[in-house]
């Protein structure tokens, strides 16, 4: 026993925490964007006329959501050299973790566009509307009225995922925790300060959301 | 006479079977064209290859004198307004806004004059007061009336109705049909799909009666209700008749 | 070089049973726990649905590998008690299941109609035997499927205990691929092997869900691991 809480014995090691919680947002927000991009193509793929195609979204969805994100980040990290290409471990782990956001991305979006009734596009065509003009003012409102909720899970997902990247040496907010904690002795601290800076990032995403939400999408203005 | 659209033999097949059967018609302007006929006929598909949410396989429709190809087909729709059985409203927009976009994203036009002739629109619909209500927060027979002043707001040459009252509970039908009327008072060329008898014998110039995907009567409605020439749409007509 | 693979396949095997074992006894303590905090997020009283808020939120705002960091390093240094990996990765695991499970079994109780409750207090029975013979069996349509989803979380997220040290499937395929070529076959056979395992459950799932016709895979979204 006779151990007890003092922050202070981790002050020194409070600038590196910054750095590693930019790290996390950098890495975060990376594979958000790209997977949202993926996942919206393996969406469309779903959709094809083809029926290879769409075995080959299926299938993409399906190993992402069965197979563990560690074994794909090693993965990554360990073929690139075999087939001579070096990643460094920031981008292996981006590279990783937006592959397999991207399955569960493309399953949000595919439930984004199935909300979306038939009757929408006739409509819009019969108006004269182009391919693209009917994405922009019918589609794509209605897509992200359903996936706006969704999408806000998947971003406090990649967040909390992002800490495997530790596992392949990504000086992130887990990674100092364990660097920090090992060299210090000081584990309890080093655990509350890492947990409050994930908290703080999920929590900040679902007020944002909250409030994005509140001011975009006025009352009534539910898809049916 | 001055012919808004002609269809010459035209053929829509779905696969192997054949929808439309070398189907030829002219519409004037100024008609009202109700076409009735058993379900699955093929009168939603003929409306449909009109403004090209379908593809024809065969046969020629023009519209105000150019092929309806799919290259022309923009300005076709342009010109032609679409009422749906199910309405179709954008769920997203208020009725205001549904009735604005075409005339704003399509016809490029100034908000302002769209909006103008868009209040007045809701004016003769009689919604004026349920502007800013979104489709979800209307009753069925409302959604219609947006719907068809959204169908207006493009200043169509030419209308297309199909089947715009049957999904409504009976007590609205009435409001729907009753813009129809002052509609054709106005002498606008009308293409309606309709069980609605009384309707087209009241306000409908012409009568189509369809069967397997063929014309087999047209004419003066009353006379057709009267005195079917066809044994068929004698069938027909009686068992809708009740 | 060329290496006998299939000379592994025992030990995978043995592995793969292992990261199973320990899954599964993630899931079992994270259900009871769950069910638990479920109870008190019904209760009548506001501090506790409050406490049980705060549970849930806390776990599912925080990523399981500190968690497993701070069992496995942090709860000996504190305690000045020695704990195995073993111990840790299943604690960390149950903590993270408890909440995930909470809100399903939440949704089960509530899905049962108050008329429910009513009609059983009414016949003479105590809150725990409406419980146990009125409101369980209801529940568990709708907890059972959505369960299989929290279960392949888990099975995937038991990955993080390589991490610690403790042995179990992935960490078997690394050592593998150390007294090996070092190339990536053995980490590619891991993907294959989790995957079967997985999409075999999931498989099941879907079985369950439409014998029951109700209920979702909860980890479409928000559940990476
Ligand atoms: N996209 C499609 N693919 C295949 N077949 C279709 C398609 N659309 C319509 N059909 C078929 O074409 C036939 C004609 O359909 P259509 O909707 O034009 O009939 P209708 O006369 O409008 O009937 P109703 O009075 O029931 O509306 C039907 O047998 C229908 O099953
Ligand atoms: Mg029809």
């Amino acid at each position: 026993m006779g151990y007890t809480f003092t922050l202070r014995t981790i002050y020194p090691y409070l600038g590196t925490l910054w750095q590693a919680a930019g790290l996390t947002l950098a890495l975060s927000l990376l594979a958000i964007v790209i997977s949202i991009v993926l996942g919206a193509g393996i969406a469309i793929l779903r959709r094809s006329h083809s029926r290879l195609l769409r075995f080959i979204g299926a299938a993409y969805v399906e190993v992402m959501r069965n197979t563990p994100l560690l074994v794909i980040l090693y993965i990554v990290y360990f073929a690139g050299p075999s087939i001579g290409i070096r990643l460094s471990s920031f981008n292996a782990a981006l590279i990783g973790l937006s592959l397999n956001s991207a399955g569960y991305m493309a399953e949000i979006l595919r439930a984004g566009l199935i909300a979306v009734a038939p009757g929408q596009f006739e409509a819009a065509h019969a108006q004269g509307l182009t391919a693209l003009q009917t994405f922009r003012y019918v589609v794509f409102p209605q897509v992200f009225r359903t996936i706006y909720a969704p999408l806000g899970n998947q971003v406090i997902a990649v967040i909390l995922a992002s800490s495997l990247a530790s596992a392949i040496a990504v000086d992130e907010v887990a990674s100092w925790m364990e660097t920090v904690g090992s060299t210090s002795f000081r584990f309890f601290e080093t655990f509350v300060v890492a947990a409050i800076v994930y908290l703080v990032l999920c929590q900040a995403v679902n007020l944002g959301r909250l409030g994005i939400g509140r001011m975009l999408f006025r009352q009534g203005a539910v898809a049916r | 006479m001055n012919p808004v659209l002609q269809l010459d033999s035209i053929v829509k097949r779905f696969g192997s079977r054949t929808i439309l059967d070398t189907v030829s018609m002219t519409v004037n302007a100024g008609e009202i064209v109700c076409f009735v006929g058993p379900s699955g006929t093929g009168k939603s598909t003929l409306l449909r290859c009109v403004n090209g949410l379908e593809q024809i396989q065969g046969g020629q429709i023009s519209f105000e004198g150019t092929a309806v190809l799919p290259r022309s087909i923009g300005a076709v729709r342009k010109r032609v307004g679409m009422i749906f059985q199910h309405f179709n409203l954008y769920p997203h927009l208020t009725a205001l806004q549904n009735v604005m976009l075409a005339p704003m994203v399509v016809h490029k036009e100034a908000k302002k004059t769209v909006e103008e002739r868009a209040r007045a629109l809701f004016e003769k619909v009689r919604l004026s007061h349920r502007i800013n209500a979104y489709p979800s927060q209307l009753s069925g027979g409302e959604q219609q009336r947006v719907a068809i002043a959204r169908a207006l707001c493009a200043q169509p040459h030419l209308l297309m109705f199909d089947e715009p009252t049957s999904a409504l509970d009976p007590e609205t039908v009435g409001d729907v049909l009753g813009v129809m009327r002052d509609l054709a008072k106005e002498g606008r060329t009308m293409l309606v799909v309709t069980h609605e008898i009384r309707f087209a014998a009241d306000v409908g110039t012409r009568m189509v009666f369809m069967d397997q995907g063929k014309i087999v009567e047209d004419g003066d409605p009353r006379a057709m209700i009267a005195a079917p020439k066809t044994e068929r749409a004698r069938q027909f007509l009686s068992s809708i008749h009740g | 070089m060329t290496v006998d693979w299939l000379a592994y396949a025992p030990l995978i095997l043995r592995a793969a049973g292992i990261t199973l074992w320990l899954s599964w006894l993630g899931m079992l303590v994270g259900a009871v726990g769950g069910t638990g905090i479920a109870l008190l997020r019904l209760s009548r009283w506001r501090i506790l649905r409050l406490l049980a808020l705060v549970y849930t939120e806390f776990w599912r705002s925080v990523p399981i590998l500190i968690v497993m960091f701070f069992c496995y390093f942090g709860v000996p240094l504190v305690l000045g008690i020695d704990i195995s990996p073993f111990t840790a990765a299943t604690v960390a695991l149950a903590l993270h299941a408890s909440s995930t499970m909470s809100e399903v079994v939440r949704a089960g109780i509530q899905s049962v109609g108050r008329g429910q409750w009513e009609a059983a207090q009414a016949a003479g029975l105590t809150p725990i035997q409406t419980m146990r013979y009125v409101i369980a069996p209801q529940a568990i349509r709708v907890v059972l499927p959505p369960s299989v989803g929290v279960f392949i979380t888990t099975l995937k997220e038991s990955s993080l205990a390589s991490i610690i040290g403790y042995i179990e499937l992935t960490k078997t395929g690394l050592l593998i691929r150390d007294s090996t070529d070092g190339g990536f076959i053995p980490l590619l056979a891991l993907a294959v092997i989790y995957f079967l395992i997985n999409y075999a459950i999931s498989l099941g799932g879907g079985a369950l869900e439409r014998r029951f016709h109700i209920g979702r895979r909860l980890d479409t979204v928000g559940a990476m691991a």
